[in-house]
């Protein structure tokens, strides 16, 4: 739901907000014709539109007395140039510089640099500002919610004060959860649909299990066992027909669809899982779920022989070029450092010993197959489908996120654990501002002048 | 993070929103072609809901409006293309392709969205300061990023590494979206980084220099970068037999500067009293590469010999900095005297102080004197005192 | 009269910080002194910019900055220490250990004769 108060189709402003009434009215913003306005006017509808932009949750008391007429900029500096010249060439010919074509002359004449367009750069200080910009947030009012709730930390230590100026070399950090559900799409009619009808299979399932525990104990257990036996090469091949499936969908199927297939492929796993003998209990966690599944294809693999391993080792290094990341490439004494990749070693180990195995069709699994196969898993590891979340699982980013993606370079950020630096105050350089800004420079001229003549 | 695989067999192609063949089709047939694909997502204009009325509610075709530009030509925002960008500036060719800007706002001409460092690059930054130990400043001259960006990402990378460790939940799918939204920086074992993450010398501009100020010099003087900053703060002219020797050996001139920046001259008395404003040369992060080029410009074929008195010059400039830090530290540590009682749970710091004329100064209220004022007080309950920390130390 | 080297209270409600300063023993304890010769923090800082193992074993401290050659010089025209006083500049080495230092040695010595 929108924000009704902020974002209006009537006098349409622009504010720090990812939504598509704001992206709407960001496309057709105009200022009023210049013509017929007054220099008076002109500041004001400049200042007005700038400030319900830049810093809206602040009161203008507040931010008067933070704006500062003096700008911070730099020259980016040429270190051959540097060396050519003790700047006594420029200096040369009366103050006007001694060039030997006019076309040096025209590359040595800068861009201007836009001051105007840093008026409020100041504001880019403030912790909230920056968790908008780091994309931490999908408006400047959320990141203040997340500082108020408590969610984010700076340099490791809690802080609940949005207008906390950051300093340089200043590490923030929001809880990655948080971050996740501001950015993630959110859950939709399908998805409380699905959800409630999980939960209700799931206790259905469980007053069958009950029951089935009572009847029959001692049976179930030899059954598995025989399942187990008879079973590597369906399971195999249950899962890649599955995984196959969801890579080779149509193009106009809807995103509704692929994601019922994914949850397919999630159940086609689960199902492995409870069938192998290695696991009679069902595992709820996607990790320990993932570990199963790679423990299942060894075991499968420790039954044969030793004798063709060394061929196998061969081709599973072959199948493995093709990625680009040389971690996993069958190093096994780097592989054990961490169990992660170590995990995903093991796993691409096993899908190329299965494909050696000769109870399964070479045909059928090809190496790009067997990527496919490890790809999906993994996907499905970094990106389970979780109802408990608040945010539609599989996590995707909120739709027209893009159209406002762009993270300015006075900020390093992380991604991955949802953590950023505050480098240095934000510059202008020639031709350059950094502070994201949807005005022109001519509203910036004049909001700077209308703050001006109030020092 | 797992891998990001970039080969096209095994793209991203898993998931409905990381697929771009998804995307695209969604906004080509979804506005044009509502009826064949899929009726129910079409978009309808809205009936008023007063059915005799013909007079439609203004609000409400302003909605219209608004859902007919998301329907219509806002259609392809609506979800990312990987590797691209997907900004309102960003437009289709002939063929449909969409072409990718870095403009993200249609009317600020002054503001590109511009890359960010990749996962390999970032690993391979942390990768060479931390296991290979070199150190900062040779990293970011070697990849062309800012020497505080390094340090930034030596910090995020050693946190990542931690979290990972405590088995702290990461936001690996948002990480990966966002990294397929922005342009980055990449960098590949191979070939290395392709074009230069940012500009490394960037020379921050002086307060100094915003007036303009007419100098006249005669035309037989040569007038430099050094003259101009003893201009700009007020400060006579070098001696002739100075310049000389500066412009004789112009690293070393740099040097004596850069290795020890308290032995600058300053200018002015009391309170006015200032550092003389230093050439571009010295204020620049990477004053050692101004040397390098120079000792290109000079011996321009021996490249192997270049590049050993470069390396010279770097190892002593790190060298000055460590001494630097290591005195400073000693300093400080022959000045505080640490005791621990045994009947104490703290530390007690007794640091050294001067009380003397020129610390507490005529009146007794100098600033350098220890203790609080007096005759000042303290207005910590009044109203509108803002009292939110202004630092937070590591 | 007595010129004593005690603490005087600045800060604020809950957030103490003392001045050391030189006074006439008969002035109020905020007025103006004779001279200010260092400051005490009691509020213990977390000491900062460790590594986690470091972190862990590390104690909080407490900050005194403090004059030496001012205090000696008072101490030796006849200031006398306050208590608290006393006990920051035994800590840092200007005075005996404990303000009764003789009579207690002098009890410790009795209690070992008998």
């Amino acid at each position: 739901m929108r924000n009704r108060a902020t974002t209006k189709l009537n006098k349409p402003k622009v504010r720090q907000s990812w939504s598509k009434w704001n992206l709407y009215n960001l496309q057709r913003f105009k200022l009023p014709f210049a013509v017929y306005r007054t220099h008076f006017q002109q500041k004001w509808d400049a200042k007005s539109a700038a400030r319900a932009y830049h810093g809206e949750q602040v009161s203008e008391k507040q931010w008067t007395g933070m704006f500062s007429p003096r700008i911070r900029s730099v020259m980016p500096m040429d270190a051959r140039k540097l060396a050519q010249d003790d700047g006594s060439l420029k200096s040369a010919g009366r103050g006007s510089g001694l060039f030997k074509t006019e076309e040096d002359a025209l590359k040595e004449e800068q861009k201007q640099i836009p001051y105007s367009q840093m008026t409020f750069a100041p504001l880019e200080r403030r912790l909230d500002v920056a968790i908008f910009r780091a994309m931490f947030a999908s408006s400047a009012r959320q990141a203040r919610q997340f500082v108020i709730h408590g969610a984010v930390t700076v340099n490791g230590k809690p802080m609940r004060h949005p207008s906390y100026l950051l300093n340089p070399g200043d590490l923030f950090q929001v809880e990655p959860e948080r971050v996740m559900y501001a950015t993630g799409a959110p859950k939709d009619k399908v998805d409380r649909r699905e959800i409630r009808l999980a939960n209700k299979e799931a206790e259905e399932a469980k007053e069958k299990e009950a029951e089935a525990a009572e009847e029959a104990e001692g049976e179930a257990a030899e059954e598995a066992k025989e399942n187990s036996v008879e079973n590597p090469r369906k399971t195999l091949k249950l899962l890649l027909s599955q995984a196959k499936e969801i890579m080779s969908t149509d193009k106009k199927t809807l995103p509704a669809k692929r994601k019922q297939e994914l949850r397919g492929f999630q159940k086609a796993v689960r199902r492995v899982l409870s069938r192998s003998e290695s696991s009679t209990i069902l595992t709820d966690s996607l990790e320990s779920q993932f570990s199963q599944l790679t423990l299942l294809l060894r075991a499968r693999e420790a039954d044969k022989k030793n004798k063709d391993m060394e061929e196998t080792q061969e081709k599973g290094e072959e199948a493995e070029k093709p990625k680009s990341k040389p971690e996993s490439s069958a190093d096994d004494a780097e592989a054990t450092e961490t169990g992660q990749q170590q995990l995903r070693d093991n796993l691409s180990e096993a899908f190329a010993m299965a494909t050696q195995n000769k109870e399964v069709d070479m045909s059928e699994l090809t190496r790009d197959e067997v990527q496919v196969l490890k790809r999906a898993l993994v996907q499905m590891r970094d990106n389970p489908i979780d109802h408990s979340k608040p945010y539609a699982t599989p996590w995707r980013p909120r739709d027209y996120m893009s159209a406002f993606a762009t993270i300015p370079r006075y900020l390093e950020v992380n991604h991955n654990i949802c953590a950023a630096v505050y480098l240095r105050h934000p510059v202008a350089r020639p031709g350059y501002s950094e502070v994201p800004s949807p005005f022109s420079d001519s509203v910036g001229t004049m909001a700077f002048t209308w703050y001006l003549r109030r020092r | 993070m797992a891998p990001r695989i970039q080969n096209q067999v095994v793209s991203n192609s898993l998931l409905p929103y990381l697929s771009p063949s998804s995307t695209t089709s969604s906004s080509t047939c979804l506005p044009r072609l509502p009826s064949t694909s899929s009726p129910s997502l079409a978009y309808r204009p809205r009936q008023s809901c007063r059915s005799l009325s013909s007079t439609v509610a203004p609000q409400t075709r302003r909605r219209e409006e608004m859902f007919g530009w998301l329907h219509g030509p806002g259609a392809r925002l609506k979800n990312h293309v990987p590797g691209q960008t997907n900004y309102l500036t960003s437009f289709k060719d002939k063929d449909g392709n969409l072409l990718s800007s870095t403009k993200i706002f249609p009317q600020n001409l002054m503001y590109r969205s511009e890359s960010i460092l990749s996962e390999d690059l970032r690993n391979e930054i942390y990768d060479r300061v931390v296991r290979q130990k070199r150190s900062v400043r040779a990293v970011s001259v070697e990849l062309q990023v800012d020497m505080r960006r390094v340090a930034a990402v030596v910090r995020l990378v050693e946190l990542e590494n931690r979290m990972k460790e405590q088995d702290k939940p990461l936001a690996l799918p948002y990480a990966r979206a966002i990294h397929e939204m922005v342009p980055t920086s990449n960098y590949n074992k191979e070939y290395g980084s392709g074009r230069p993450h940012e500009g490394i010398n960037d020379l921050p501009v002086h307060r100094l220099t915003n007036p303009q100020i007419f100098y006249p010099v005669s035309e037989s003087r040569q007038f430099n970068r050094v003259d101009a900053g003893r201009v700009f703060s007020a400060a006579p002219a070098l001696e002739t037999s100075q310049v000389e020797e500066n412009a004789a050996d112009p690293y070393a001139s740099v040097a004596r500067i850069t290795q020890n920046p308290g032995s600058i001259e300053t200018v002015g008395k009391g309170d006015d009293e200032q550092q003389v404003l230093q050439p571009s040369d010295m204020r620049i992060p990477h004053p050692h590469l101004v040397a390098k080029e120079r000792q290109n410009i000079i011996n321009p074929n021996e490249f192997h010999k270049n590049r050993e008195i470069y390396n010279e010059r770097l190892a002593a400039e790190e060298n000055a900095t460590q001494e630097r830090k290591l005195k400073a530290e000693k300093r400080r540590e022959k000045q505080m005297l640490r005791v621990q009682p045994a009947d104490s749970r703290f530390e007690f710091r007794i640091k050294d102080v001067v009380v003397s004329k020129e610390t507490t100064g005529k009146d007794g209220r100098g600033a350098r004197a220890p203790g609080r004022r007096y005759g000042v007080p303290s207005y910590d309950r009044k109203r509108g005192q803002v009292k939110i920390p202004t630092r937070v130390v590591v | 009269m007595v010129v004593r080297i005690r603490l005087s209270r600045f800060g604020n409600k809950h957030q103490p910080f003392y001045n050391i300063v030189v006074a006439q023993a008969r002035s109020a304890r905020d007025s103006k002194p004779l001279e200010v010769i260092g400051t005490f923090n009691p509020v213990p800082q977390r000491p900062t910019n460790l590594s986690d193992e470091e972190a862990r074993r590390a104690r909080a401290y407490k900050e005194v900055s403090l004059d030496r050659s001012r205090a000696k010089y008072w101490i030796g025209v006849g200031a006398q220490p306050s208590d608290s006083v006393w006990r920051l500049m035994s800590l840092a080495g200007i005075v005996r250990e404990s303000k009764k230092a003789g009579e207690s040695k002098k009890a410790t010595e009795e209690k070992a004769q008998e």
